[in-house]
C-alpha cells in the first residue's frame, strides 16, 4: 500500500511516495529476527546445564538391546508368534499380478 | 521509526542472530564428546552379522504401472497403501498379495499416501496442493474412482508427505512446498495449527516429510530443503521447540525412533544422522565410504528396536541397512536376490516389526522378512 503522493500521467509515482508496503515488511522481519534471538538464547541457556553427548549415547544403547527386534538374526524375547508369518503357507505366494492401466 | 532506521535495526538484528547461532554450534560441538558408534565399540559391541538367505525378499507387490512414490502400513491386519506415478493409490494385502482396492486419483501428480489408524480411510496429497481422503467403504465405478469424502485445501504448494496422528482417525498432518506443516481436523476439513509460515517461525524452505511420535503424538518432527529438521508441539505452533542443524542439503526424509526419544534423518548430502530430541545432540552420521559423489537418501525405516536403520538412495536399487550402534552398512538389500530394478523412493516397516516394505520407480512393492534361524537371547 503506498501513502499518498502525486504521480504523473503515465502512473508513476514520484518520489515523495514512501512505500509503507516495505516498511511494514522490514518491521515484520525484524520482529522476527529479534523473537529468533530470544530463542537463541534461551537455547544457549539450556545447553549451559547440558549432558556431553555420552550420556545420550548410552541412553541409546540401551534403549536399543531393551526391544525385541523381528529382523535381528539376535534378539532378547519375547517373540511374537506372528514373527515368522511371511514364511507360512503357500512358499512365495504368486498372489495377484494383475496390472491395473 | 524511519525506512533507514528500521533497517539499520534489521541488520543488527541479524548479525546478533548469526552471532548467537555461532555461539550455539561452538558449544554443541564440545558437547559432542563421543558418537554412538564410539561409544558402542568401546562397551564391546560388534556388528550385527546378517547370514546370506537372513533377510528375504517373501512378496512382489505388482499392479502399479509406473513410479512407486509412496507407502504406508496400516497399525493392525499388514495392509499396505501405496501412491504412483500411474496416478492411483493402490491397497494391498501384504500377507496376500492381492489388491483390495486400485483408487483412480483425480489429481495424477500424487507424492504421498497414509492409512488412517481404524484403517478405513486413506490420505494422499501431491501436486494439486491439496490432501485428499477416501473411504474404502465408498464403491468405485469401473474405472476405479472413487468419491473424495473430504479434500484438506489451504496448502500453497505442494503436499509432500501426511501422516495420521496415531490413535486419531480425525487427526492429519501435511508439510507441504509452501514451507509449512498443518494440522488438520479430518472430520471438519479446516485446519487446526499452522506450523511455520508468514507469521511465525519455521522452516525457510519447502518442507518434504514429516513423522509423528508414536509414544507423545503431540510431538512431530519435519525436515526441510533449508537442511535443518524441526520438532513442534502441536499445542504450541508459534515456534518450533527445537531445531536440529548438521545436514549440508535438503533433508528428504525423517522417521521418529521407535521409543520416540530419538530421529532419524535423509538427506540429499548423501548421509542419514541420528538425533537426540532431549538433548538437540547429534549422536551419529551414516556415511556411506567411497570417493563418488554423495548419493541422496530418499527414504529410511527403523526396525523395531531402532539396532537397523533402512535406507533406500537414488542410485541404482540400494537400500544399505545400518548397525545404529555401530555405524556400519550390514547389508545392501539391492543385492540380494528378487531385489528391486531401480530406485527405492519409499520404505516402511510393519507395525510388529517382522517385515520391511520397499517401494521402487521399477513399479514394485516388496515385502522383506528374517527368514533365517533366529538366536534368542
Amino acid at each position: 500500500m503506498m501513502e499518498a503522493g502525486s504521480s504523473n500521467s503515465s502512473g508513476q509515482l514520484s518520489g515523495r511516495v514512501v512505500d509503507t508496503r516495505g516498511k511494514h515488511r522490514i518491521h515484520a522481519e525484524l520482529k522476527r529476527l529479534e523473537q529468533e534471538a530470544r530463542f537463541l538464547e534461551e537455547e544457549l541457556e539450556q545447553l549451559e546445564k547440558m549432558d556431553t553427548a555420552s550420556a545420550s549415547c548410552k541412553e541409546f544403547l540401551d534403549s536399543v538391546e531393551s526391544k525385541p527386534d523381528p529382523l535381528l538374526p539376535e534378539t532378547i524375547g519375547p517373540v511374537n508368534a506372528t514373527w515368522d508369518q511371511w514364511f507360512e503357507g503357500p512358499p512365495e505366494a504368486k498372489g495377484c499380478g494383475c496390472f491395473i492401466l | 521509526m524511519s525506512v533507514s532506521e528500521l533497517k539499520e535495526r534489521h541488520a543488527v538484528a541479524t548479525e546478533t542472530v548469526n552471532n548467537l547461532r555461532d555461539r550455539l554450534q561452538q558449544r554443541r560441538l564440545q558437547l559432542l564428546d563421543t558418537d554412538v558408534a564410539k561409544y558402542s565399540a568401546a562397551q564391546g559391541r560388534s556388528p550385527v552379522k546378517f547370514g546370506a538367505t537372513d533377510l528375504v525378499c517373501c512378496r512382489t507387490l505388482q499392479g502399479h504401472t509406473g513410479k512407486v512414490y509412496s507407502l504406508d502400513w496400516t497399525p493392525e491386519r499388514n495392509r499396505i497403501v501405496s501412491a504412483s506415478q500411474d496416478g492411483r493409490l493402490i491397497v494391498w494385502n501384504a500377507l496376500t498379495s492381492q489388491k483390495t482396492h486400485a483408487i483412480k486419483l483425480p489429481c495424477a501428480w500424487v507424492m504421498t499416501c497414509a492409512f488412517s489408524p481404524n484403517g478405513q480411510t486413506v490420505a494422499c496429497g501431491g501436486l494439486d496442493s491439496v490432501c485428499s481422503i477416501f473411504s474404502l467403504s465408498s464403491t468405485a465405478d469401473k474405472d476405479g474412482t472413487v468419491p473424495v469424502s473430504r479434500m484438506l485445501s489451504g496448502h500453497r504448494g505442494y503436499v509432500s508427505c501426511c501422516q495420521y496422528v496415531p490413535n486419531e482417525d480425525a487427526r492429519l498432518i501435511t508439510s507441504s512446498g509452501d514451507q509449512t506443516c498443518v494440522l488438520w481436523d479430518v472430520t471438519t476439513g479446516l485446519k487446526t495449527s499452522v506450523f511455520g509460515g508468514e507469521f511465525q517461525s519455521g522452516h525457510t524452505a519447502d518442507v518434504i516429510s514429516v513423522s509423528i511420535s508414536g509414544s507423545n503424538p503431540n510431538w512431530f518432527i519435519s525436515g526441510s530443503c533449508d537442511t535443518t529438521t524441526r520438532l513442534w508441539d502441536t499445542r504450541a505452533a508459534s515456534r518450533a521447540v527445537r531445531t536440529f542443524h548438521g545436514h549440508e542439503g535438503d533433508v528428504n526424509t525423517v522417521k521418529f525412533f521407535p521409543d520416540g526419544n530419538r530421529f532419524g534423518t535423509g538427506s540429499d548430502d548423501g548421509t542419514c544422522r541420528l538425533y537426540d530430541i532431549r538433548t538437540g545432540h547429534q549422536l551419529q552420521v551414516y556415511q556411506p565410504h567411497g570417493d563418488g559423489e554423495n548419493v541422496p537418501v530418499t527414504s529410511i525405516a527403523f526396525s523395531a528396536s531402532g539396532r537397523l536403520l533402512f535406507a533406500g538412495y537414488a542410485n541404482n536399487n540400494a537400500c544399505y541397512v545400518w548397525d545404529t550402534l555401530l555405524g556400519e552398512i550390514v547389508l545392501d538389500l539391492g543385492e540380494l536376490q528378487d531385489s528391486h530394478k531401480n530406485r527405492i523412493s519409499c520404505l516402511g516397516m510393519s507395525a510388529d516389526g517382522s517385515a520391511l516394505c520397499t517401494g521402487s520407480w521399477d513399479s514394485n512393492l516388496k515385502i522383506w522378512a528374517f527368514g533365517g534361524h533366529r538366536r534368542v537371547i
